[in-house]
């Protein structure tokens, strides 16, 4: 044996252990199509011992199916052979020995040896790839809204079935297409420079922050969207996944919201003005008519009858509720303007009512009996009237007849402070609970219970301001319970 | 003095004092023979329609008109008729209800009108006029 074929046959020795050793199935083919080699691995992937296979078609590794295009295959790619990857966009299948079949990715390498030309085939198992993608399909399938998986150029190569119906087309009519399709014609020129602007700097955020985004159905109709990008590696390379969520009812009631808002704005700044104004206008005849009747008292009074008298006095009376109405009206379109939000401690808030109502308290012999109170965050000159309102009225409807005792509680509730004023004084008819929060309204005679009969709305509104809500629960000639909640977090407003 | 036949009495059912001293004294100087009660409640009115006839006719005489208030403490004028409408029909024969009110609500206005045991709606104050009117429109001139 020569010195070169000695080299020759160890340089073939050496070539044939490392393709021996590798980890990928490698077959060599020559130009018969027949199998020249087979390495370990191959063996290992097809299940063959070697022996059986080489000097067999190729074919026999193949599905049957594959066997009648397959040597035509095998000659063009003799014809001119450079490496390339098999059926590039087709799905490739192999055939074990126990006939199963599995999908496989196979590179081709044209090789001169001197037994002439063969081809490399370098054959991937890609089961578990394919599983993965199956994977990934069911998820992208099972997500609630439309999904759409955008290759490197923009072509679409996924979508589910909330993208069909969003936007009207079926999926083959989107495989394979630009995203650009489902973008409205006025903004498609724009969308390739932000696509490559994403590809740059790829990373998991919503798209067009800042912008009003839409699409475009089949049909030409434009409707707004929210979009979240999602870069994501794939064995296709780099692609972005697209979730497209219709936005149209969310921005419909969004509008209206807005204009709901934006009336009930204008109407309480009526209000406050139709208050303010009403008042202020009232007050001026009102001042006249009092500066009149004590003109008439002062100086005409010894010139009237009794008739004439009392009307000089009722003239009086009148004018008198009329100021106090008006003022408590004010009083009440006031309430929880200008006021901050405070931590208010209602064991002292109590104490000081108390010390405000010595008098009518002692006069009354009312007892008090107060458990410990909470300290809540609220505005403290209202709650201070809340809870002055509910003590005066338990004192002013009290019994004549028994000590009046009040008794005063609250109870943590999961989001709130549950308050509890409790008399034993002359109760309330159960039909009339509504009334009694109303303005102005009132369920005992003036001349035995005077008052405007604006406490109770006060008391509501107050409430109201701390997110909560207000209620009694009474029995004539029992006494009363007012229950009221404030919220245990910050108040609206 | 006039004597309008069926017209012996007139109630006033109002919680303000000095709407009833205003309307007591209207009634007074149309010169009309009448009894006038005042009532500070619905349900004062309402045991006054009970009783009167178990009781001597001289101090409790029939009503012809009672003037019903409608922004009342408690019972206001609608849940008097309420209450009126339940009384047997021997207690409120020959009684014409006046609804006499301030309200600016023309839903009350509406309700009163389509009310059948209301005869009628006026706005206060009571004036001569609408006393009249009142009568001329429910008690026949002999």
């Amino acid at each position: 044996m020569s010195t070169t074929d000695t080299l020759y046959r160890h340089n073939e020795l050496t070539f044939q252990v490392m393709v021996d050793a590798s980890p990928n199935a490698l077959i060599l083919v020559n130009e018969a199509g027949k199998i020249a080699y087979a390495n370990a691995y191959a063996e290992k992937l097809f299940q063959y011992n070697r022996a059986e296979i080489i000097g067999q078609k190729i074919e026999i590794l193949m599905p049957a199916r594959f066997e009648r295009y397959h040597p035509g295959f095998v000659r063009s790619f003799f014809q001119t052979p450079q490496f390339r990857r098999m059926g590039e966009g087709r799905e490739l299948f192999a055939l074990k020995k126990d006939k199963t079949e599995f999908p496989v990715e196979i590179g081709l390498n044209p090789i001169v040896t001197i037994n002439g030309n063969m081809v490399l085939a370098s054959i991937i198992d890609i089961t578990e790839r394919k599983k993965a993608e199956q994977r990934f399909r069911l998820v992208v399938e099972s997500a609630p809204s439309a999904m759409v998986l955008v290759n490197k150029k923009g072509i679409i190569s996924l979508v589910n079935t909330q993208t069909e119906k969003l936007f009207g087309y079926r999926r083959e009519e989107l495989l394979g297409q630009k995203i650009e399709i489902l973008i409205p014609s006025e903004i498609r020129s724009q969308h390739p420079k932000y696509r490559k602007e994403f590809s740059k700097n790829p990373e998991t955020r919503a798209m067009g922050a800042g912008r009003d985004l839409f699409a475009v159905t089949r049909d030409g109709k434009k409707f707004p969207v929210e979009i979240g990008l999602n870069p994501i590696e794939t064995f296709e390379g780099k692609m972005v996944l697209a979730s497209v969520i219709d936005i149209t009812e969310r921005k419909r009631n969004e509008e209206v919201s807005k204009k709901y808002t934006k009336r009930l704005e204008n109407k309480n700044k009526e209000l406050e003005q139709f208050t303010y104004i009403t008042s202020h206008d009232l007050q001026e005849p009102l001042k006249s008519i009092t500066g009149l009747a004590e003109i008439l008292t002062e100086d005409y009074k010894d010139q009237l009858d009794e008739e004439g008298q009392n009307s000089l006095a009722f003239l009086h009376e009148s004018t008198e509720r009329m100021k106090e109405l008006i003022s408590s009206l004010l009083h009440y379109s006031r309430l929880g303007q200008k006021s901050t939000v405070e931590e208010v401690d209602c064991n002292e808030l109590i104490e000081v009512i108390k010390k405000d109502l010595t008098s009518s308290i002692s006069e009354t012999n009312t007892r008090f009996e107060i458990t410990a109170l909470p300290t809540v965050s609220g505005y403290k000159t209202e709650l201070r009237l809340l809870f002055q309102n509910l003590i005066s009225n338990a004192i002013k409807f009290r019994k004549k007849d028994n000590v009046s005792v009040i008794k005063i509680s609250a109870k943590k509730q999961q989001q709130a402070w549950l308050f509890a004023v409790k008399d034993n004084g002359i109760g309330i008819d159960m039909k009339f609970t509504d009334k009694i929060f109303t303005i102005f309204q009132q369920l005992n005679p003036k001349e035995e219970y005077p008052g405007t009969g604006i406490g109770l709305s006060h008391c509501k509104k107050i409430v109201e301001l701390h997110d909560g809500d207000i209620w009694v629960e009474a029995e004539p000639d029992k006494g009363s319970t007012f229950y009221f909640t404030i919220n245990s977090k910050t108040p609206l407003l | 003095m006039k004597k309008i036949i069926g017209l012996d009495c007139i109630i006033l059912v109002d919680d303000d004092k000095i709407t009833n001293f205003i309307h007591k004294r209207v009634i007074k100087r149309a010169d009309i023979d009448v009894t006038i009660k005042v009532n500070y409640t619905g349900f004062e009115a309402l045991n006054y329609l009970k009783k009167m006839s178990e009781l001597p006719i001289d101090k409790y005489p029939r009503p012809g008109i009672i003037f019903l208030d409608i922004n009342m403490p408690g019972m206001n004028g609608w849940d008097f008729i309420d209450e009126y409408k339940k009384l047997p029909s021997i207690q409120k024969e020959k009684i014409v209800i006046a609804m006499l009110t301030t309200s600016m609500n023309p839903d009350d206005e509406n309700t009163a009108n389509t009310t059948p045991e209301i005869n009628i709606f006026l706005r206060k104050p009571l004036t001569i006029e609408k006393l009249e009117r009142t009568i001329d429109a429910n008690f026949p001139i002999l």
